[in-house]
């Protein structure tokens, strides 16, 4: 039991920390959105950095790591509001693929694209070489016209529905929340940022208490849903019997720390945060998403109601983590 | 990153399940806030000793058993699963033992560790005075040097089961005229000193739990002050760390909480609210997080590192996990809430409970006090 990251896992978050930082900061948002929102040359940098062959094995060329390493990658996804259809192509779909289309995927020439019931629309369809849906991987449809969503850098498809599939969801939820924990530090900080810079009646705004314990409360939020997603990706990666539990519960706390923060941080902005004109909007738009998208917060928590309250499955101080003792 | 047990984990927790099995009362004790309840409490201390589980964290030479912080998790969760009772010694276990592990001499290691651990000295905490509450550098209680004693004279507020316990630990102004945090020296007295006389003061559910604390030029051996003259400060500080932090609240209680309010929803899923439900579910999930958070804190504490203004994140998490999972308690129970003993004749425990979570945000630094200390400390913002 040692719920720490490796020192790997921190050294491969800080790398693509700095290399999303530096190459993909506000200014690139506002650039994709003034001029069309897929950009080549920054898929081309992420397959620079292995990222489309985190998943998959290295014999195919890949990293070979798994769903812990995924989560990780993902919040700096979210951190730095990408995108590109990477966490689908990439950290969703690539391990359930075929050698021969994970090796595609590693080598950045395959984008896949997700379907599920749960999903009326379905992202970046027209980039996909392959929809990956009911647990088979085949050549994406036409995508047809795209829907207008809030988020200006989202492009969404209506697409036909298709079968079931709890791995699928399960996955993309858990990639999905980890996402939302990334874009809620990142509101986090520019609010912060915000309340040290902007003044009123002479001072600092965030010398307000009022403004503080705003930030505070979101702080604590954060706290508590991060170690939440890690045991939702650790259970995920190690095919525990209650991941659809641990990922329901990852994708509401998730969703309720990005959901706060979002709104914490335009109250902090005052009418700033009203506009398009500061960075703040492209977070809150992509929290508004993904809120919404593998499931909403209504949807999983049926799901943990059911499993908790109805499915008998054992609860208690003794049933934090898989053990064998806990059936005796 | 690795969240499975090891077989000697997995063996300790049986070992632990085995002894809670065989000796956790039969029957709920009453109220640790009443003298009857307090006392029944004590028993059970001893009764934990003599199976050397006073304090399983703590060195062996000390009634402890030396096992590190994943392990205490373990037996806590043991201990709340089993519905074993609270810990009448929580002062002195949690919070003074920790610091007189840090900053306290080998002679006072000797003369106070022991003794707790094994549940024959049981302890108050006296910080908070009338006007000295948040603002505890505001303190105003003197001890003043004579010799190798000092004399100590003012008053103590809301000192939790000192209308009881056979010790307290507070902070003095040493120095006299000083000013603030400077000047104040962290001392243990003995509550049957003569000049200490104690006003038990009722608390909300009625039980006589906090006392009133006056000192009347009280004569305490300077070899009682925990590290040096005017740096009781620091020492405070770090107790109250203890407090906020990792020990006191361990999520194996609140995950024990969860499971009956789960218990309590089915019984009354059919009149219960849509607003219950969520709370019910919510506090399923906080206590997970709370508990998946302790884990995690615990494995990097264990590496070495350090818990700072991070604990009061801690705080106002349970503190609020607790409030709102009693108030849904209490909505499921409906009209029946108000009453004292439910229908089956047993106790209502959640009420007790209710009136208890309510001072979670207040003691132990109110929850304002932490959301400050998150701000400027961790979030860097300007004071
Ligand atoms: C059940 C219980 C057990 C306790 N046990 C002990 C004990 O064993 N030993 C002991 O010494 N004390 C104990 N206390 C006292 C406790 O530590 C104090 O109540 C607490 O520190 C708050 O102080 P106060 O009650 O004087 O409130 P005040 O300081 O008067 O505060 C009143 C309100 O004002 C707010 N406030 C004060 N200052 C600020 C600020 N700077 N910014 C924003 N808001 C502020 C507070 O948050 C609170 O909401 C206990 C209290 C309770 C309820």
């Amino acid at each position: 039991m040692d719920f720490r990251l490796t020192q790997d896992q921190i050294d491969l978050r800080e790398a693509i920390r700095d290399y999303l930082s530096g190459e993909h900061g506000p200014e690139v948002l506002r650039r994709l959105d003034a001029e069309g929102n897929r950009d080549a040359a920054i898929w081309d940098g992420l397959v620079g950095m292995g990222l489309t062959g985190l998943l998959v094995p290295e014999t195919q060329g890949g990293l070979g790591m798994g769903l812990v390493e995924a989560a990780l990658i993902a919040i700096e996804l979210g951190r730095a509001n990408v995108s590109e259809p990477l966490a689908d192509t990439a950290l969703v779909a690539a391990p359930l693929l075929d050698e021969a289309q994970q090796a595609d995927v590693a080598a950045g020439t395959l984008k896949v694209a997700l379907g599920h019931p749960i999903n009326p629309w379905i992202a970046d369809l027209d980039q996909a070489g392959l929809l990956y849906a009911g647990g088979i991987a085949r050549p994406a449809p036409d995508a047809g016209q795209s829907v207008e969503t809030v988020d200006p850098l989202r492009r969404l498809f209506a697409a036909t529905p298709v079968a079931e599939d709890d791995r699928l969801l399960d996955r993309a939820a858990l990639i999905a929340a980890a996402q939302l924990i990334g874009a809620a530090e990142r509101m986090l900080e520019l609010a912060t940022d915000y309340a040290k810079t902007r003044e009123q009646f002479g001072q600092q705004i965030g010398q307000f208490q009022a403004i503080k314990h705003h930030l505070a409360t979101v702080a604590v939020k954060l706290e508590f849903a991060r170690p939440v997603v890690l045991r939702a990706a650790f259970a995920a990666q190690n095919d525990h019997a209650r991941t659809p539990i641990h990922v329901s519960h990852a994708k509401v706390a998730a969703t309720d720390a990005a959901m706060l923060s979002a709104e914490t941080a335009i109250q902090v902005h005052g009418a700033m945060g009203y506009t398009y004109e500061v960075d703040l909007h492209f977070w809150m738009k992509r929290c508004w998403a993904l809120a919404g998208a593998w499931g909403d917060r209504a949807f999983h928590q049926r799901r943990i109601e059911a499993a908790v309250v109805d499915g008998g499955m054992t609860i208690g101080p003794d049933t934090t983590f898989e053990s064998e003792l806990h059936h005796g | 990153m690795d969240l499975n047990y090891t077989t000697e984990q997995q063996a300790f927790r049986a070992e632990v399940r085995d002894w809670m099995r065989a000796n956790v009362p039969a029957q709920p004790l009453k109220t640790l806030e009443g003298r009857e309840g307090y006392d029944q409490h004590v028993e059970w201390e001893r009764k934990l000793a003599s199976g050397n589980w006073g304090m399983v964290t703590w060195p062996e030479a000390y009634g402890g058993r030396g096992l590190d912080l994943i392990r205490w998790l373990i037996f806590e969760e043991e201990y709340w699963g089993a519905g074993a009772p609270l810990r009448a010694n929580q002062n002195g276990i949690f919070l003074l033992g920790p610091t007189i592990m840090e900053y306290g001499t080998d002679e006072q290691k000797a003369r106070f560790l022991t003794p707790m651990a094994k549940g024959e000295l049981m302890w108050a905490q006296a910080w908070s005075e009338p006007n000295a509450g948040s603002d505890m550098a505001a303190i105003r209680t003197v001890a003043v040097r004579d010799g190798d004693h000092y004399v100590v004279t003012g008053q103590k507020t809301w000192s939790s089961r000192a209308s009881f316990a056979d010790w307290g630990f507070g902070l003095f102004r040493t120095e006299p005229d000083s000013k603030r945090h400077k000047g104040l020296s962290f001392i243990l007295f003995d509550l049957n000193s003569p000049g200490v006389t104690r006003r038990p003061i009722r608390q909300l559910h009625g039980e006589p739990g906090f006392a009133e604390l006056f000192f009347d030029e009280v004569r305490v051996p300077v070899a009682n002050r925990i590290a040096g003259e005017g740096e009781g400060w620091n020492v405070a500080m770090a107790t109250a760390g203890f407090e906020r932090g990792l020990m006191l609240r361990s999520p194996a209680r609140f995950q024990a909480m969860a499971k009956r309010l789960v218990e309590l929803y089915r019984q009354h899923r059919d009149t219960a609210s849509p607003q219950a439900r969520e709370a019910v579910l919510q506090a399923w999930q906080d206590a997970e997080a709370y508990a998946l958070n302790t884990y995690s804190v615990a494995a990097t504490v264990m590496a070495g590192g350090h818990i700072g203004a991070e604990a009061s994140l801690n705080k106002i998490f349970w503190s609020e996990l607790d409030r709102a999972a009693h108030r849904a308690a209490m909505s499921l129970l409906g009209a029946g809430a108000e009453l004292r003993s439910l229908a089956d004749g047993s106790e209502n425990s959640w009420l007790e409970g209710y009136i208890f979570s309510l001072s979670g945000p207040i003691y132990a630094g109110s929850n304002e006090i932490q959301r400050n200390i998150i701000a400027e400390r961790l979030l860097g913002l300007p004071r």
